[in-house]
């Protein structure tokens, strides 16, 4: 009997452990984000001021506006490459598709060390991209639309295509039948593609790292350039913004997608 | 296959839809083998046939959702051979109704309206109008998923319908319901089509359906018509072996003709028994290769000893066992072992035929007939 017991205990303890290590770390984040403590480690009392700070520093501010304004143009550019991509991937039949359907899959599961450092070669040997917004953005659509493009495909695979016939024969041309059928059936499967992706976007380091060149600081470089300098209590505030962020995207796809 | 009539061009104005020798090929099949076909204006016509023998393939080439390798269509006259689907005259409900999920009611109805434009007010009053025609009013403001199988068959009805179209295309609207629903939603679309006096073109693998709600009936195998007749000639009169299996006419004989007088003809099945039916204007005498009987028509009465005399000119007549009963409610389906032929005979009793006192059991001796009249000559 004694034994039986021991089993799921160690479990729940092992799985305890893995979720305190996973949360901790951001919990303390979020808490120290409000302590006056000026090297942000330890709880001396509650302030908003290090937000303030945060809202004063140019620095912080112009790499957010940057950070947002990339995440934003990738989202809007993934979405609908990744719609076009899927639509086809889905309804032309043609010679090496399969193949095709299986190599976009590479940017997901490269490690972005190698994609980084192609990209940078590829941008700067070949067709001479200046490195700056252009290079990152362009970067950042390369690893983002093959994520839309999956998350669209699984939604079409649920879609009825005599809904389409019938708006053709109803009298839709094709373009209409997309604007008023199809589009608003694939409309949860784009906005879930948007909510992973822009905190994807607007997280990434390592890629935008290679690709940024100089002055196109975004916020995750930014946060890495200062570590040089100690952690000061505005990284806190910043690493708080970053969860905020991306739960509230993750939270929101989840209700996209249970809603579609 | 079809004999094309003399008064072709006398009545052009009737004709609401024209097929001439369509060809649709796929790799490996010919799903439309050279289909000719003239529908008339106001009928209810059906395309039958089992699964894969090309009737929905027909229909998606007269809606335009595919194209054909030969040929020509007419719809109203007009050769709509490179016209896409939203340019044709016509309207397709599917078998899926492909209700578009996210609107309501009255938003799927006034879909093409919307499409072609039309004032807003004007499209208020239609799907009103229309809303009605099919007993949908109050639900108006639901979505497809909060309607059962045979609303959703109702909306997806008005929303071609109030499009006005020459003629409806129906594929195998019917098939996805309940036999109840089926049957109820049969007589509804027979009422519709007579309310709206729109040509209506059903396409169906359901012999009864076809039977019930038709004016007129191709019956199609491997991407050709077999025949084409009203309802009650394809089902008493089928002209081939095919259609009258098909049409439940289960008790098939081959055989060939032997002799002639009057308006009857003789005929010997294989086995060398011999038997009168009525001449046929459609088939040729050389041509025939057997005759059909359907199970209803036949009698049964247990074997006495005094062979009750019949005239053979007059009466089919044949001795067998009976193998198995099979209880319907309505009615008993019997088979019968023929014995002077080694052949299984099929037999449909009504409840009210089978008579009282004399029960015919399994293992019986029996003596089956049935009116020669009834005997329907079949070509190959």
């Amino acid at each position: 009997m004694r034994q039986k017991k021991i089993a799921p205990k160690i479990l729940g303890l092992l799985s305890g452990l893995v979720v305190i290590f996973l949360w901790t770390p951001v919990i303390v984040i979020i808490i120290f984000s409000f302590s006056t403590n000026k090297f942000g480690v330890q709880w001396d009392g509650f302030t908003l001021k290090w937000y303030a700070e945060l809202l004063r520093n140019d620095a912080v501010r112009d790499a957010l506006m940057r950070s947002v304004f990339i995440a934003t143009v990738t989202v809007i550019a993934s979405s609908i490459i990744g719609t076009m991509t899927a639509y086809g991937l889905y309804k032309l039949h043609f010679k090496g598709k399969k193949f095709l359907r299986t190599s976009i899959l590479l940017p997901i599961v490269f490690p972005a060390v190698v994609t980084g450092a192609a990209l940078l070669v590829f941008f700067t040997r070949f067709i001479h991209i200046p490195l700056g917004l252009p290079s990152i953005i362009i970067a950042h659509i390369v690893f983002s639309s093959p994520l839309a493009v999956f998350v669209i495909l699984g939604r079409m695979q649920r879609i009825d295509w005599a809904w389409e016939e019938a708006a053709m024969d109803l009298g839709a041309t094709r373009k209409r039948t997309f604007f008023r059928v199809i589009g608003p059936q694939l409309m949860p499967a784009i906005a879930a593609a948007a909510m992973l992706i822009f905190p994807w976007s607007f997280d990434d380091f390592v890629v935008t790292y290679f690709v940024a060149g100089i002055g196109s600081t975004t916020l995750p470089i930014y946060v890495f350039s200062q570590l040089r300098f100690g952690a000061t209590p505005v990284l806190n505030t910043i690493g708080t913004l970053f969860v905020v962020l991306t739960i509230a995207g993750q939270g929101a796809m989840y209700l996209m997608q249970k809603r579609g | 296959m079809i004999k094309s009539s003399n008064k072709e061009n006398e009545n052009r104005d009737d004709i609401c839809l024209e097929v001439k020798d369509v060809v649709k090929q796929y790799p490996g099949v010919t799903a439309v083998d050279h289909v000719s076909l003239q529908i008339k204006k106001g009928e209810i016509f059906s395309f039958l046939g089992s699964s894969g023998c090309g009737k929905s393939t027909l229909l998606r080439l007269i809606a335009g959702l595919e194209s054909m390798d030969q040929g020509d269509i007419f719809i109203a006259g007009k050769c709509v051979n490179d016209l896409p689907p939203y340019e044709r005259d016509c309207s397709t409900v599917f078998q899926s109704h492909a209700l578009f999920p996210h609107m309501n009611v009255a938003d799927n109805i006034a879909f093409g309206l919307v499409e072609r434009k039309v004032a807003k007010s004007e499209i208020n009053k239609k799907v009103e109008e229309k809303v009605a025609l099919v007993n949908l009013g109050g639900m108006e403001d639901r979505l497809p998923e909060q309607l059962s199988g045979g609303q959703q068959q109702r909306v997806a009805l008005a929303r071609s319908l109030i499009l006005e179209p020459m003629i409806l295309l129906l594929d195998e609207p019917l098939a996805a319901l309940d036999r109840k629903l089926r049957k109820e939603m049969q007589l509804e679309l027979k009422r519709i089509q007579r309310e709206v006096g729109t040509t209506f073109l059903n396409v169906t693998h359901d012999q009864k359906e076809a039977l019930s709600v038709s004016d007129r009936i191709g019956v199609m195998n491997e991407g050709r018509f077999l025949q084409i007749g009203r309802p009650d000639e394809i089902y008493e009169a089928p002209r081939s072996v095919f259609v009258a299996s098909f049409m439940g006419a289960s008790n098939i004989f081959t055989g060939k003709v032997v002799g002639e007088e009057d308006d009857k003809i003789e005929l010997e099945t294989k086995d060398g028994r011999r038997t009168f039916a009525l001449r046929s204007e459609d088939i040729n005498n050389d041509e025939i290769a057997g005759f059909s009987i359907h199970p209803e028509l036949i009698r049964i009465e247990p074997d006495k000893a005094d062979d009750q005399q019949v005239d053979p000119e007059k009466t089919t007549i044949f001795h067998g066992k009976i193998n198995e009963v099979f209880y319907q409610g309505d009615f008993s389906e019997f088979t019968v072992f023929l014995k002077e032929m080694d052949k299984v005979l099929i037999v449909n009793l009504n409840r009210g035929d089978i008579g009282h006192g004399r029960r015919l059991s399994e293992g019986q001796d029996v003596v089956v007939s049935w009116e020669c009249r009834h005997n329907n000559i079949l070509a190959a």
